[in-house]
């Protein structure tokens, strides 16, 4: 039962690509470019299955 | 982690004696990738109203309807020069430049910054607010230099039949 930090390494990655998502999603549509606010949205909302796939991995693989 | 609680402290019907609560407030890697993916969600969540919002904007929602209105006569405007007129509401003011033979534009010229009307510089080729020296471009509306970080709102012109036509406001946010 060897256990993989790389899963939480990733996961972490993704928390911060999901801070600099909001940040500039919300900076973006006060700066009135909606185009960059609806990409900084999806861009967010693809993180999170991404952070459970890599949730599941870990566990699965490693527990 | 000592084994105090695994042991039977004496002999008797114990229901409880094997339980080991001993972990049970650590963080464990499992619970911090669980603690991970649950903000990786909030945040997915928290960014679906931004994302309605922008699409709103983006789908007209934010473009009101206006009348068109006339703004000059083809002939009077000479190639490089700005006339000032107002538009939508007799408040709105705004300036309209004659680029080439075909090309107008035409912004509501109160600065994004704080709000002084911009003026026309025709042999610098710039739009200038006096005021703190803000500076915009004139093809688009972006600022380029000074304290302006936003864009002049757009004003949709129309040339027909010799007369040169407000049509509509890119958007206008006071
Ligand atoms: S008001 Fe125009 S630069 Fe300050």
């Amino acid at each position: 039962m060897k256990r993989s930090y790389i899963p939480v390494a990733l996961l972490l990655a993704v928390l911060m690509l999901n801070i600099i998502a909001t940040q500039y999603m919300v900076h973006q549509y006060f700066y009135q470019n909606y185009t960059n606010t609806i990409i900084a949205a999806v861009v967010n909302v693809i993180l999170f299955p991404v952070a459970f796939l890599i949730y599941k991995k870990g566990v699965m693989v490693n527990d | 982690m000592s084994d105090k609680n695994n042991k039977i402290p004496f002999n008797e019907d114990n229901y409880t004696h094997n339980i080991n609560r001993n972990n049970e407030r650590k963080l464990d890697r499992r619970g911090f990738m669980k603690t991970l993916v649950g903000a990786a969600g909030v945040f997915a969540v928290s960014s679906l109203p931004w994302g309605v919002l922008a699409a709103k904007e983006l789908g007209g929602l934010g473009d009101k309807k206006y009348p068109k209105q006339k703004i000059a006569d083809l002939n009077s405007v000479a190639v490089g020069d700005a006339v000032d007129f107002h538009f939508p509401g007799e408040h709105d003011s705004a300036i309209l430049i004659r680029l080439s033979e075909k090309k107008f534009v035409a912004y509501q010229n109160a600065c994004t910054h704080l709000r002084c009307p911009v003026f026309w510089q025709k042999d610098e080729g710039d739009l200038l607010c006096p005021c703190h020296h803000g500076k915009f471009d004139v093809e688009t509306g972006a600022p380029t230099a000074g304290p302006p970080r936003r864009p002049l709102p757009e004003i949709h012109v129309k040339v027909e039949n010799g007369v040169v036509y407000a049509v509509g406001v890119k958007r206008y946010e006071a």
